[in-house]
Formats: structure tokens, sequence, C-alpha cells
């Protein structure tokens, strides 16, 4: 559905997005990470076609997303990475105008999002907080059932509970088919919500990977304690890659090759087996490290 | 253009609109109003000639007071209304373009099935009819007050229409380079910056212009030396002529911003 290929823009040498190549699927829930000035806003306004690439491109069901952005529009409920809107309204006015300017004329989806974020619309907009106006854009991104959401960090400003409604509301629109793409700096969410994700980092895709595939590439430490100082010494005869703590506690990482882990302390008396839970973070936080780049 | 689009910013443009054309109206009004006593003031002419041909150009006043017509003509149309005209230009411009780049809320606008001509085109709609109404409020008003307010002086109706006709055009162009400028930058303060510099920079010469026959050439690089109001009001211009001229300038210019912004990159 959503397709980028080669995409390439540079502000200076070294800013910008470089040769970016990923694809959404229809029906996909796609995480965008990377840290603080990577590039996922930049990415996301050359889906809306407000940017003109200097290099390859990006469609979104085929229609290229420069020369045809006012028929791509059709397709697409955009929620900005910052939320501006016209001056001088009240959060409903800026409802309907939107809803008009895309010639719709059902407010069913509309007053039931809004009752759903429990948004007071009829807050003049200047007056409004950032997790109102938030709450607005969300609003106004959904609200024409569109087949294809591209949300920039949509839940930066919301309160938990309204994280939670927001999520809930992607699992719903994933159920129904809807493709989906998310900047986020929230890992929660992304392993909550996303098929897949995209990590981006200085301008360039780093890492591409389903997040089940992610999960299983995990690495896990698990911290062992055995009954015996002989049973160290079975431990890191092992092919498993082992770190001695203290005189009966090892340290035993694991990636893939649960069986013969389990197979080893088989063979051992365990005392205790302890593991820190670990989250897809751990997994992003290697691509997020700053200094890992100039290497 | 999109109505809805359209109609919603005539709504929030409204005060602003409706302040200037309150200025403009209660001014040549109360300039008619007072016309009588300064027309029977002795010595006012000979006061005007006194002054050096330079100054009296300047000031609109080449050949003092003969009529009601040069007096509005010189008076409101020469000083007071090109400022009031010139800074609405300005402002409305820069706010219709420049600023919602400037502070993302283009976004929105774009991200509906509305392509960026018929965003742009819209926005262009909403100035020239904030610049018709005012115009157009000031010419009833002046009809209205020359007739009711004071008696024994008349205003030919057919070429004070024409006056305020071709200086509706006139701040067509000037609202279609401004709208130009603020259909191609980001920064709101560096279109107004530069709309208003420009167009100060053309009243400059304007003036430097008609101070001497030494200067005279530096009309040639204003647009305000087709703005001679007392000349226009006396039908002594082609009106036709200078009205197409202002005509084709205004939809180059209007066009031009169209194309520029439909190609331009737009940091949302
Ligand atoms: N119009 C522009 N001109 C020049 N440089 C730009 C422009 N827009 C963005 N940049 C630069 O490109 C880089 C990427 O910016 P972008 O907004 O895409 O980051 P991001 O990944 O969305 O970051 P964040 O997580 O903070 O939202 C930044 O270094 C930014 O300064
Ligand atoms: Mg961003």
């Amino acid at each position: 559905m959503i397709n980028v290929k080669k995409l390439t823009k540079r502000f200076t040498p070294e800013k910008g997005l470089f040769d970016l190549n990923f694809e959404v699927k229809k029906g996909e829930v796609f995480g965008y990470i990377g840290p603080n000035g990577a590039g996922k806003s930049t990415t996301i306004r050359h889906l809306m076609g407000f940017m003109k690439p200097d290099d390859g491109g990006s469609t979104i069901n085929d229609l290229d997303c420069w020369a045809k952005s006012a028929e791509v529009q059709k397709l697409i409920g955009y929620l900005p990475g910052e939320i501006v809107f016209l001056e001088g309204m009240n959060g409903l006015d800026f409802l309907n105008l939107m809803q008009k300017m895309r010639k719709q004329n059902v407010p069913q989806k509309r007053d039931e999002l809004i009752e759903r974020f429990q948004l007071d619309v009829k807050t003049p907009i200047r007056k409004m907080s950032k997790g109102m106006k938030q709450k607005v854009g969300i609003i106004a991104a959904f609200m024409h059932d569109p087949e294809v959401l591209i949300l920039d960090e949509p839940t930066s400003g919301l309160d938990p509970l309204m994280q939670r409604v927001f999520i809930d509301l992607i699992l719903e629109e994933k159920q129904r088919n809807k493709t989906i793409l998310m900047s986020s700096h929230s890992f929660q969410e992304i392993e909550r919500t996303c098929d897949s994700a995209g990590i981006i980092k200085d301008g360039r895709l780093v890492a591409l990977e389903d997040i089940h595939s992610l999960r299983t590439v995990q690495r896990r430490v698990f911290e062992v304690k055995v009954k015996k100082e002989s049973d160290v010494e079975t431990i890191r005869q092992s092919q498993l890659q082992t770190e001695v703590m203290g005189k009966k506690t090892v340290h035993i990482t694991v990636q893939g090759n649960d069986q013969e882990f389990v197979q080893l302390l088989s063979h051992c008396e365990v005392e205790h087996v302890d593991t820190r839970p670990q989250d897809l973070e751990d997994i992003f936080m290697h691509y997020y490290d700053r200094k890992e780049v100039v290497k | 253009m999109s109505w809805p689009l359209y109609s919603s910013m005539m709504k929030s443009h409204a005060k602003m609109l409706g302040g200037f054309i309150y200025g403009a109206v209660a001014y040549i009004v109360l300039i008619i109003w007072i016309y009588p006593s300064i027309a029977d003031m002795k010595g006012f002419n000979d006061m005007i000639n006194a002054l050096p041909e330079g100054m009296r150009k300047l000031i609109g006043m080449e050949n003092g007071i003969n009529s009601l017509a040069d007096y509005i003509a010189g008076e409101f149309y020469g000083m007071l209304f090109l400022i009031i005209l010139m800074v609405y230009v300005i402002l409305t411009s820069t706010r219709l373009m420049a600023r919602l780049v400037d502070q993302g809320s283009m976004a929105y606008l774009l991200a509906t099935p509305n392509s960026r001509l018929k965003i742009a085109a819209t926005q262009a709609a909403v100035i020239i009819t904030g610049l018709a109404l005012i115009v157009a409020f000031t010419t009833l008003s002046g009809i209205a007050a020359s007739e009711w307010l004071i008696s024994g002086y008349e205003l030919d109706v057919a070429s004070f229409v024409t006056l305020n006709v071709l200086t509706f055009l006139i701040f067509l162009v000037i609202a279609g380079y401004c709208f130009f400028i603020s259909s191609s930058f980001n920064d709101e303060k560096k279109a107004l910056g530069i709309s208003a510099g420009l167009t100060l920079f053309f009243y400059m010469l304007n003036m430097a212009g008609k101070l001497s026959e030494d200067t005279e050439w530096l009309l040639n690089f204003t647009i305000f030396k087709l703005y001679d109001p007392i000349k226009m009001i006396n039908n002594e211009t082609d009106a036709l002529l200078t009205g197409t001229m202002l005509v084709m300038a205004a939809l180059v210019l209007f066009g031009g911003s169209l194309v520029v912004f439909k190609k331009r990159n737009l940091p949302l």
C-alpha cells in the first residue's frame, strides 16, 4: 500500500534522507522509530506530498505522493507531528471545516471519537491544552474512516488512560484491515500495535524487521545460581556465552538457543534462575545510541 | 476554489476587514463633510499656490482645489486611502499564505483532497474579495456623503466610480506581488518584510520622481506612476488602457503565485 523507493532528500550532505526503502502492505501496521532528528517527520512529509524528493520517491496505492498528492489525500488520514490549527476557531468548527473540505457529511464516526476521547469540542483551540489539541488532531485523522493512516507521534501529550484508548483504536482499525504507519518514541506502543518496524537513524534506515522476528533475535541474560561449584565449571565448558559472576553464580546469554540452555541446566543442580524482563527497548536502544553511527 | 475554506477564511478575516472598511468609510465621510468650509475659505488656493511645484505635486494639489472631485481625489485617494489599502494588502497577503506555512496549519488544508492550486486560489479569492469590499464600501459612502451630507457641490458619479475601479486594480496588482511573495516564503516575518519593503520602495520612488524634472525617470520603476487620482477623476487618463494593463499584470502575478506554491517544498 505504502511504498518508499530510494527516497532521497539532501538538506545538507549529512542531513536529510538517504536512499530510503521500505514497504507497508495493506492491513499492516508499521512502526517508524528513531532518535530525534533522524528523519521520521521528513519521511512523512514526503508521503504527504509536502516535499519533493531529490531522488527516488514514494507511492501510496500506486499513486505518486508528490505528483498526485491531492488524489492520495483521499485515502489518507494524517496526524502531524506538530499540530497547529487555523486561528480563531473552536474544535468543532475545525472538525466541521475538515469534513466539508473532504465533502463528507456523516458525523457518526466523528461524534463517536469525540465521545471516546472525552473531548470538549466547544473549547476555543487557542485555549486548549496540548493533550486536547492532540485529541482534536487524532479525531481529524480518523473521522473520515480513511484506508491509510499516517500518524506522526500520535500519543505525544496524551495521558496514560488516553494512550490506552488510542492503542485500542489502532488495534480496531487494524482489525478492519486499515494500513497504518506511525512514528513513535514509545516502545510499548509499537510493541503492542505494530506488525513490523523500521528504525531510522541520521536519515538512513538501519533496521527493518517484523516485530516477531525482533522478538526471536532478542537477547536475554539469565542469572543462574547453582548448588555446587563443579556445576559452574560444567556451564563454562558449554557452547553458550557465559560469564561467571560469583562463586556459584553465572550469567548465561541466550539468543534463539533456548533448547541448549535448558539441556545444560538439566545437568546441573540449579538453586535459582532469574532473568531481567526485557522488551523491545533493549533491542532498539542499541540503534539509538548516537555514537554508534560514527564508527 | 474550495467554498468551505473560503467561507471559513472570510469569517475569521471579517473583524480585520471590518476595521479597515470602517476606517476608510469614516474618513471619506468626514473629509466630504468638511469640504464646504474649506471651499469657502478665502485664500486657501493662494496658500497652496505659494508652495513650490514639487511640493504641490506631492500632496496632490497641483492646481489647488477647484472642485469637490479634485479635493476628494487629492486629499483622500492621494494619501490616506493609499496607506489604508497598502497596509491592508500587505498584512492580508502575508496572513493568508506565509503565516499558515510558517505556523504549520497549512498542513491540515493540504491534507484534504484539495490540490495546492485550489487552496492557493481560495486564499487569493479571500484577499481579492476583501480589497473589493473596502473599495466598494468607500465608493458607496463617498457617493452617499456628497449627495446627502453637503449641498451645493456636485460629484460626478461616473468618473468617481472610474477612479475607484482603477484604484482597485492598482491595488490588485500590489496584492498580486505581495501574494506572490507570501506564496514563496516559509517565514511569515520575511514575507511581510519583503512585501512592505518593496511597496515602500515603490512609494518612495514615486515621491522622488515627482519632486523635480531631473528625477522624473524614477517614475518608470514604480507601480504608483499609474496611480494619479486627480487625473483619474478628471478623466485625463486612458482608463481602459490602464485598466487592461493592470488586469493583465494582476492575472500574471496571481497565476505565478499559484504555480510557485504548487511547485515548492513546504516544511510542514
Ligand atoms: N526544511 C528543512 N530544511 C533543512 N533541514 C531540515 C528541514 N526539515 C528537517 N530538517 C532537518 O532534517 C532532520 C530530520 O528532521 P525530522 O523532523 O524528520 O526528525 P524526526 O525524526 O521527526 O525527529 P523527532 O523525533 O524529533 O520528531 C533534522 O536534522 C532537521 O533539522
Ligand atoms: Mg518528528
